[in-house]
């Protein structure tokens, strides 16, 4: 991928956990990776530490190296709590989201993909909230 | 008291319930949504009935003394919620192991990574309210052990004390 090409669509992969965001940009078939963070920044932090802030930092990362590598706007796709829940206790992808924008990424398609814990039963969706 | 166990399938809820010596009244919620048919619906794409969140809760209502297990447990009414916790490498082994599916396991370690049910457990209760174990490595007496712990009030509330979104 260089400079001169085409400017790229990609898809912004969130993954929101309790304490953690990981982005991932890949390309739209997933295989290459673009832009990633740094797990590490946010992985294992004290809980009081894991704001949106941290996310939204991360997210300013994330979407620079991608508007370097020449990605003009992603779709995306949320996993995890900070997903559907009103008020995440998590950084939150709805943070994340908002902060890929500001950065001046165009964002396209969101999608929730988060995954339904199952054994027979299951909740339905957005259940107690 | 009421005592919720909560958790991901897979993450030994059942078989720990089973290594209690308590007094506390022991459901299995999952078999009660079949026997007693509080669902309102199937997904077909998992194999599982959409549970009836308002009539369990009605058929809880009232009962005190009482220990409740499955991953929908978090959605009552609980003095204390225990949610056990296991590294999705491990649920992917015990689900196997246990006769689900490749798409079930995965679809559960997933969940487990991304702390799906610890982010709703603590949404519906509050930090104060919800106990993690860790069973990773743990045989069942331990994590029954650490359960009645709980229900002593032996233990202090935790929660985001492990994290596996690294295994994604
Ligand atoms: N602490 C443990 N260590 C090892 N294997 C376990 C442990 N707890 C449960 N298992 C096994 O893992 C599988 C899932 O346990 P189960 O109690 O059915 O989980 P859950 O009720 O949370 O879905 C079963 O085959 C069980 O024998
Ligand atoms: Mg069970």
């Amino acid at each position: 991928m260089s400079e001169d090409t085409e400017d790229i669509w990609g898809i912004a992969h969130v993954h929101a956990s309790f304490n953690n965001t990981i982005i991932t940009i890949t390309d739209q078939t997933g295989a290459e990776t673009l832009a990633k963070s740094s797990g590490g920044t946010v992985v294992k932090q004290n809980r009081d530490e894991a704001s949106p802030y941290a996310a939204m930092q991360m997210a300013e990362v994330v979407a620079e190296k991608a508007l370097d590598r020449g990605v003009e706007g992603v779709d995306v796709r949320v996993r995890g709590p900070g997903g559907n829940l009103q008020t995440s206790p998590g950084p939150g992808a709805q943070a994340t989201i908002r902060a890929l924008a500001r950065a001046g990424l165009e964002i396209g398609r969101i999608e929730d993909v988060t995954p339904t814990p199952h054994d027979g039963t299951r909740a339905p969706k957005n259940s107690g909230f | 008291m009421r005592v919720a166990v909560t958790g991901t399938p897979g993450t030994g809820k059942t078989t720990a319930a089973e290594h209690l010596d308590t007094d506390l009244d022991v459901f299995h919620l999952n078999d009660i949504i079949k026997d007693e048919g509080f669902s309102t619906g199937i997904d077909e794409d998992r194999g599982s009935l959409v549970a009836d969140l308002d009539k369990l809760s009605e058929w809880l209502d009232g009962r005190d003394d009482v220990l409740f297990e499955s991953h929908l447990a978090h959605h009552f009414d609980a003095d204390r919620v225990i949610v056990l916790r296991a590294h999705p490498e491990t649920i992917v082994e015990r689900l196997r192991e246990r006769g689900d599916d490749d798409s079930k396991a995965y679809e559960n370690a997933e969940s487990e990574a991304l702390d799906v049910i610890l982010g709703e457990a603590v949404e519906e209760h509050g930090m104060e309210s919800v106990y993690e174990i860790e069973t990773t490595d743990r045989d069942p007496d331990e994590v029954a052990q650490e359960i009645q712990a709980v229900v002593d009030g032996e233990r202090e509330p935790s929660a985001g004390t492990v994290s596996y979104i690294d295994w994604l």
